[in-house]
């Protein structure tokens, strides 16, 4: 376990940049004077408070299988893959969100993208191909993904054109339960 | 430079003393010692000679072979030759920058992650505020350019409609002049395929069977 080198950082923040507005609420400091930080382990980043990273020292890398919030994975290429397990975070200071209605919710958790028809409510001057948070519409965060129009673009579909590519979802806690952790 | 001479006279006499040593005894009297000392073992006679020679050697001659080996081969660097580099990838592990610390810097201060956290929010806000600008001004592109198209539309629907009027109105004045003007016109009519034989009536030819 080691932290991120600044071109890492970089990477990260970029990414996480896509879907938040407020990147600087991430690494405030808190009451207890502690504060959040990121770790890269097995080429998985973590974001993990400062005293616990600290105690997770005394463990080895091997034996260490995982701490804190996990929010992706570093790829041999340097890029950065945001994982599900990033959408508390993401959606606690989304930029853009889709609410999808309850005959939408289903589909977009069985992994496929949202649909015109499926779209309850939208926020307002989203651009094309930007990051945004989907929820439900009793604002429940099911996932997360990429714009495919922007928003008076998607008003003028028709209600079987794709609204938004799907990046993550709940669903994957399940569908992907060997390979999100470990491996 | 004389003495250096000898020696090489000296070697070379004891290399051909063999064949010509009569030779080299009867060129002079005071090479006789040394005519003597060709006779005998080299290593004799270089020891006798030696001692004098490499004084004034040294002070006559310095690129002595003994010298040379002293001085150092120059080693030329490549970018001293000035060779081309070879067209070919180097991956970017490989070359590392002199006079810099080795392995990673870690960003693990609050200071520093802020500045990159600014930094990257800076330019991630850029990039959607001129992506946001981008697609207004493709919106109004293309407002504008729906409105040209329906007042076009707009424009030959009304040139469709002038037209079909006018030709309607034609129909119509046809129309109304075949209604007053029909008589005239069959009379007209009458009055040209008559000819002559106006008095004539126009009737039908009538076949009838001839009766037996």
């Amino acid at each position: 376990m080691r932290p991120l080198t600044d071109a890492e950082m970089k990477t990260v923040l970029d990414k996480l940049a896509n879907y938040m507005s407020d990147l600087k609420s991430l690494i405030a400091p808190l009451e207890d004077g502690d504060r959040y930080v990121f770790r890269l382990n097995h080429s998985r980043v973590y974001y993990v408070k400062l005293s616990i990273a600290n105690l997770a020292t005394s463990i080895s890398r091997d034996a260490l299988l995982s701490l804190g919030t996990c929010l992706g994975k570093m790829t041999k290429t340097g890029k950065f893959r945001l994982h599900i397990t990033a959408l508390p975070i993401l959606a606690a200071g989304a930029r853009h969100k889709i609410w999808v209605k309850e005959n939408g919710a289903q589909p977009f958790l069985y992994g496929s993208n949202v649909v015109k028809a499926h779209v309850g409510r939208w926020s307002e001057d989203c651009p094309e191909h930007q990051g945004c948070v989907v929820y439900s519409m009793a604002d429940v965060p099911l996932g997360f993904g990429v714009t495919a129009r922007s928003t008076t673009e998607a008003r003028r579909l028709d209600p079987t054109g794709i609204v938004c590519f799907r990046q993550a979802d709940c669903g994957e806690y399940l569908r992907d339960e060997d390979t999100l952790f470990a491996g | 430079m004389a003495p250096t001479r000898t020696i090489k006279n000296k070697q070379a006499g004891s290399k051909s003393g063999g064949k010509s040593g009569g030779k080299s005894g009867g060129a002079g009297g005071g090479r006789s010692k040394t005519g003597a000392g060709v006779s005998k073992p080299r290593s004799g006679a270089g020891s006798k000679s030696k001692a004098p020679i490499s004084a004034s050697q040294i002070k006559g001659r310095p690129n002595l072979p003994g010298l040379d080996k002293k001085k150092k081969k120059k080693v030329y660097t490549e970018k001293e030759l000035g060779i081309p580099q070879l067209n070919m990838i180097t991956p970017v592990g490989v070359t590392k920058p002199k006079g810099k610390k080795k392995g990673k810097v870690f960003v693990d201060d609050r200071e520093s992650m802020s500045t990159i956290l600014a930094i990257v929010q800076a330019e991630k806000e850029g990039a959607i505020e001129s992506k946001l600008i981008k697609a207004r001004q493709m919106e109004e592109i293309r407002e504008a350019r729906r409105v040209e198209a329906e007042k076009k539309e707009a424009e030959r629907k009304a040139k469709l409609e002038e037209t079909k009027d006018s030709l309607r109105k034609k129909r119509k004045k046809a129309d109304g002049k075949k209604k007053n003007g029909d008589d005239d016109d069959v009379n007209v009519k009458e009055l040209a395929s008559a000819g002559t034989k106006a008095s004539k009536p126009k009737s039908k030819k009538r076949v009838s069977f001839a009766a037996e």
